[in-house]
């Protein structure tokens, strides 16, 4: 920090550059405290933890904590599932949402409008517990209204849904679609609506209908945020939303090959040996991996297009 | 780039700053009992599967407690309870935390506490400071808490035997004229099923007992787990052989899934056993069920009785289906332990004693206050207050009574048939044991293989003794992902340690 | 022009199916804690229940005192956190997005590290108890984990950088404004609808959050709502949970039913829902301001 402000600094650049920082203070010594100061941990990982010499009397174990992660046929499929999942997110949620959001602010602002945001962000208020009793009630093979109403009604046979692992990359992905596409939509729509109305009234001057403008105008536009948010959403793609893989299963065995990830595996397994050693190894090798995945996409986008890359 | 690094390099030297007072720091709050005085600090943390009492109304409790303590054994103690639900994590969280407790239970994780040392060995002190304790549980049963000889912990003191009974509807049965007494064992149940099903085509017959299982794991005859279960890594002991077996190649567990299966496929058992959330309870009550499996401590009249006002209020019977059998894991998966950082290990442990042959305090610590959390009948049975239950009293752990000290001592719930503690109490003496009775397994070095172990049985064996999946295709298949995943060297890790265990003897 | 109108009642018309679908399963919690627990049981989840019971209701009116209290905590947690986070936010933002500020990109760095790596629960345990002492107090449910969010400075900054001319600043410094000056008279009023996105996400965060609460926690005096609600149905999973409930050696344990669960859940999202029109006014208003500046 000393060095930072250190008076070799050109004095006007000084000038502009310590009031700045001082602004930036309380987030950067809150981040300090909260996230980097907890980071020390990551040395447990190589720990055999012992809760009697403490974090650090335990002996030195070099990588055997993270054996756990490798060694198996399982450690493939859930690597597997959670880049595909996260790849079908990225890619299904952005274009779902830009989707939407065009839709939203082509209708302007009535009063319609105002409810239909509303009604699509509710589902991102409830938490993954309900959101799994909800699915249940829906996929329940005895009690559960698509097996109950829906197929019934349509004169098909029950399908026993906790124990079909084929059907779930698509349940997985509509309902994360279902719960994230009205939060993903709004963060679209403050940027479009941020997009210079005259260009749109030049362009409709020029006889461009709606299709052309979008292709034209709203989309390039929206380049910088959907690289911003894919570029984020690639440092966690060794991560999965723990609740959408555990919860809305109902953590079902049967679904293991299509639902297992690595946080549910982790998980899983650490539920019960309750290994602190073990479970900062599977944290840190699911940031490195995501680091690095970032420094490359922000690489990449550096080369494409210096403007919007993260850092 | 190098403004990163020197960013970094600050962020590295602060964070290390505050790491380091961070562990400095454990050790000054432990010693809480400054000022107090003469009497030493105890925290006993206990899980609640009743509401958490608010703290003004555990303060009284607290102190009646600590009135008789102070007296017996010179110590003041601190009462924790918890909610059943996060027990496990919040207590090791505290004590990785360095928070002080003194005294904790396992529950059904014994293995696991010892493996990551939370436990204080009491070998040395157990007959000075828990000599009461160790007479009530008795040195055969005390013995299923010794790992390599070393002691860790007290078992709790309660009906140990589960009986597998077929819990049905009673009304049911006597309108088809069920023969419910040719029933010797589970495979008999299967022509009553179909009566059922074909008198009742809208019913199912059987609901399962839990999510992932219809209780068929309980009736496989005499199983030692040796320190697994139904749901972890298994190499069992089958009928008191001291050979580590593969319980999913055995004949029984075949067997009982071909059982499984037929009823699956002919609709004697609830399609989405494996994997439902609705507990056998809440099946009976909606009165489209016929029955379910399940082992209960109590016997059969007593059991049905029990279960009646849960069941929706229908005629409720139960039928014995097999006997009950005592392993070690029966035994130490409630027990009580000392916090190995604790620094008052003989109070801590002299409170712990008191839990299993005072009265007094086992029954303030279930029951509460007399007058305000319950009466006390003529009987001796006990009952809420005029108007009040178990969620409206200001403190109850009255569920908890099979997981705290001593169950024999608790005042029986208004009701309870008194010969029925005498049954229970009796079976704990009469029930066959197994010959590893006292083994304990370390897993410590398998943890990468019970990790993967444990994953392929979750995928398979709800399934297999559930009957929605065909056991003439998919054993073979099961079998086939367990030895990918390292099954082979936890049966011979534990033969290994079995073999030098019964040297031992 | 006759394209335009075509678009205008495609959109219509597929948004209003849009949002019939994602309320549907939302409707259909909320009758199921309005039916009667057999009826759920018997006759499974439906839309027309074949028996209506307001048990599970009364079930929780019992309980209505903890309630009451436990929503009381979660407002003013909710509240006093979204405030502190979002000026902590833009005022991280702010120089971030300043493109005369030297240490722009060390400062873009550090805060998206975070997103990055976490030490895991058990350091961040140890220093929040034993350094900050923050364990049953108040600050247990405001501070850890959600006062900051990488995510949302980055938001800020990206709208920042988009929507803020540079000759706006520019003409400020030169007018002698300080830069303390200068962010909270133009850069706070400029980021309205920045904020509103973000005081929505970070007041969800804060209302929905029970893990803070599950580790710092324990005098039942500081429950939030959802703490709450997790605890009762944690403790429904525990119970039914394969090993816990043989345990007891007992069956006698009164689960709440079905119905009751998905009553919870319907109290859980109903205060969402009460506030949820005023907050959004604010929200739309907001994109719109940043519109008409933009």
């Amino acid at each position: 920090m000393k060095k930072l402000l250190h008076p070799k600094a050109a004095k006007s650049s000084r000038a502009s550059n310590t009031p700045l920082l001082l602004i930036a203070l309380p987030g950067i010594i809150y981040l300090l405290i909260n996230n980097y100061a907890p980071m020390l941990g990551i040395f447990l990982a190589f720990k055999d933890y012992s809760l009697i010499k403490g974090p650090f009397g335990s002996d030195w174990c070099g990588f055997q904590n993270f054996e756990f992660l490798f060694k198996t046929k399982d450690a493939f499929i859930m690597t597997r599932n959670t880049i595909l999942y996260n790849l079908a997110f990225i890619i299904i949620g952005t274009a779902v949402a830009i989707f939407v959001a065009i839709l939203m602010c082509e209708l302007g602002e009535r009063k319609r409008v105002k409810f239909y945001q509303a009604a699509m962000l509710l589902p991102n208020l409830l938490s993954w517990v309900v959101i799994g009793f909800i699915a249940y009630a829906f996929l329940n093979a005895d009690t559960g209204f698509i097996n109950n109403s829906f197929l019934a009604w349509l004169g098909l046979d029950p399908v026993s849904w906790y124990s079909e692992p084929g059907a779930w990359p698509a349940i997985l992905i509509i309902v994360n679609l279902w719960k994230n596409i009205g939060y993903q939509s709004i963060i679209f729509m403050a940027s479009i609506s941020g997009i210079d109305k005259s260009l749109y009234e030049a362009a409709a001057m020029d006889g461009a209908g709606k299709l052309r403008q979008i292709r034209a105008i709203t989309l390039p536009l929206l380049k910088p945020t959907v690289i911003m948010l894919t570029l984020m959403s690639i440092g966690r793609i060794f991560y999965s939303d723990f609740g959408l893989f555990y919860q809305v299963p109902q953590n079902s065995g049967a679904l293991f090959a299509t639902t297992q990830t690595i946080d549910t595996y982790v998980y899983r397994g650490l539920m019960e040996l309750n290994d602190v050693g073990m479970s900062a190894a599977a944290g840190l090798y699911q940031s490195i991996v995501g680091f690095i995945l970032v420094l490359i996409a922000n690489k990449i986008v550096r080369k494409v297009d210096a403007d919007n890359a993260l850092f | 780039m190098k403004n990163m690094k020197r960013v970094l390099a600050a962020l590295a030297a602060a964070a290390i700053a505050l790491g380091l007072t961070a562990c400095g720091g454990g050790g000054e709050t432990s010693g809480t009992g400054n000022g107090e005085g003469e009497y030493d600090q105890v925290v006993y943390a206990y899980a609640t599967f009743n509401n958490i009492p608010a703290t003004e109304d555990l303060a009284p409790v607290q102190e009646a407690i600590n009135e008789i303590t102070r007296e017996k054994i010179g110590v003041e103690v601190t009462l924790m309870p918890i909610s059943v639900a996060d027990y496990t994590s919040k207590v090791s969280l505290s004590l990785q935390g360095g928070e002080k407790i003194d005294v904790y239970q396992s529950l059904g994780n014994f293995n696991s506490c010892v493996a990551s040392d939370m436990c204080y060995d009491i070998s040395e002190l157990i007959d000075e400071y828990g000599a009461g304790a160790k007479e009530v549980v008795g040195d055969n049963f005390l013995d299923a808490c010794r790992v390599n000889g070393a002691l860790y912990g007290i078992p709790t003191y309660k009906p140990y035997a589960l009986t597998p009974m077929l819990i049905y509807r009673e009304d049911i049965a006597q309108e088809l004229g069920l023969d419910i007494d040719s029933i010797q064992s589970v495979n008999d149940i299967t022509p009553l099923l179909e009566q059922v099903k074909s008198a009742y085509p809208n019913m199912t017959p059987l609901a399962p007992v839990q999510s992932g299982t219809i209780g068929l794991h309980m009736c496989m005859g005499d199983v030692d787990w040796l320190s697994d279960d139904y749901y972890n890594p298994v190499g069992v002991l089958l009928d008191n052989n001291t050979t580590v077996t593969d319980l999913y190649t055995s004949d029984v567990f075949k067997e009982r899934a071909q059982l499984a299966r037929t009823w699956h496929e002919n609709d004697l058992v609830m399609k989405d056993a494996a994997t439902t959330t609705t507990t056998a309870a809440e099946a009976m009550a909606s009165g489209n069920y016929f029955g379910y499996i399940a082992a209960y401590s109590y016997p059969e009249e007593d059991t049905a009785a029990s279960l009646q006002a849960q069941c929706g209020n229908y005629d409720i019977a139960a039928k014995i289906l097999d006997d009950a059998f005592l392993s070690t894991g029966d035994i130490n998966a409630v027990s009580w332990m000392i916090a190995s950082t604790t620094d008052v290990p003989e109070a801590a442990l002299a409170f712990l004693d008191l839990t299993y042959t005072d009265e007094d305090i086992i029954n303030l610590l279930i029951y509460g206050i007399e007058g305000r959390d319950y009466v006390l009948n003529e009987d001796g049975t006990v009952s809420y207050p005029e108007g009040e239950d178990s969620t409206t009293v200001p403190y109850t752990a009255q569920l908890s009574c099979g997981t705290l000290g001593n169950f024999f001592k608790m005042y029986p719930t208004e009701g309870t048939n008194p010969e029925s503690l005498a049954w229970e109490e009796a079976q704990n003496k009469e029930a066959e044991t197994s010959v590893a009775m006292g083994f304990t397994f370390d897993s410590s070095s398998l943890k990468t293989q019970y990790t993967a172990v444990k994953n392929v049985i979750s995928q398979y064996l709800p399934g297999l003794l559930c009957g929605s999946l065909d056991p003439d295709t998919e054993l073979e298949k099961f079998e086939q992902a367990l030895m990918d995943a390292g099954y082979q060297d936890i049966l011979d890790a534990k033969q290994e340690q079995l073999d030098a265990w019964l040297a031992q003897q | 022009m006759l394209q335009s109108k075509a678009f205008d009642r495609f959109a219509s018309i597929f948004l209003g199916c849009l949002v019939v679908i994602t309320l549907l399963p939302i409707v259909l919690i909320v009758i199921s804690s309005f039916t009667a627990e057999d009826a759920l049981i018997q006759n499974g989840y439906s839309f027309w229940p074949q028996e209506w019971s307001l048990d599970a209701y009364y079930y929780m009116v019992k309980q209505g005192a903890v309630i009451l209290r436990s929503y009381g905590v979660s407002i003013f947690v909710t509240v006093v956190g979204t405030l502190c986070s979002v000026l902590i936010t833009t005022m991280l933002a702010y120089p971030m997005s300043r493109k005369s500020f030297k240490y722009r990109n060390v400062l873009s760095f550090f805060v998206f590290f975070t997103m990055l790596f976490n030490g895991g629960i058990v350091p961040a345990y140890i220093m929040w108890t034993q350094i900050f002492h923050i364990k049953n107090t108040i600050f247990a449910l405001l501070i850890p984990n959600y006062l900051v969010n990488a995510f949302n400075v980055i938001l800020v900054k990206n709208y920042y950088s988009n929507n803020v001319p540079d000759a706006l600043l520019e003409a400020a410094q030169i007018d002698g404004a300080s830069e303390m000056t200068i962010f909270r008279r133009i850069m706070l009023p400029l980021a309205v609808p920045a904020i509103a996105t973000i005081s929505l996400f970070t007041g969800l965060c804060y209302w929905n959050d029970w893990t803070n609460g599950l580790y710092y926690i324990s005098n039942e005096k500081l429950y939030s709502i959802q703490m709450l609600l997790m605890n009762i149905m944690n403790n429904i999973q525990a119970l039914r949970a394969n090993s816990t409930a043989s345990l007891l050696g007992t069956g006698a344990v009164d689960l709440p039913g079905t119905a009751i669960r998905m009553a919870m859940a319907v109290i859980g999202i109903l205060p969402i829902l009460l506030v949820y029109p005023f907050v959004q006014k604010h929200l739309v208003r907001g994109v719109v301001v940043g519109a008409v500046k933009g």
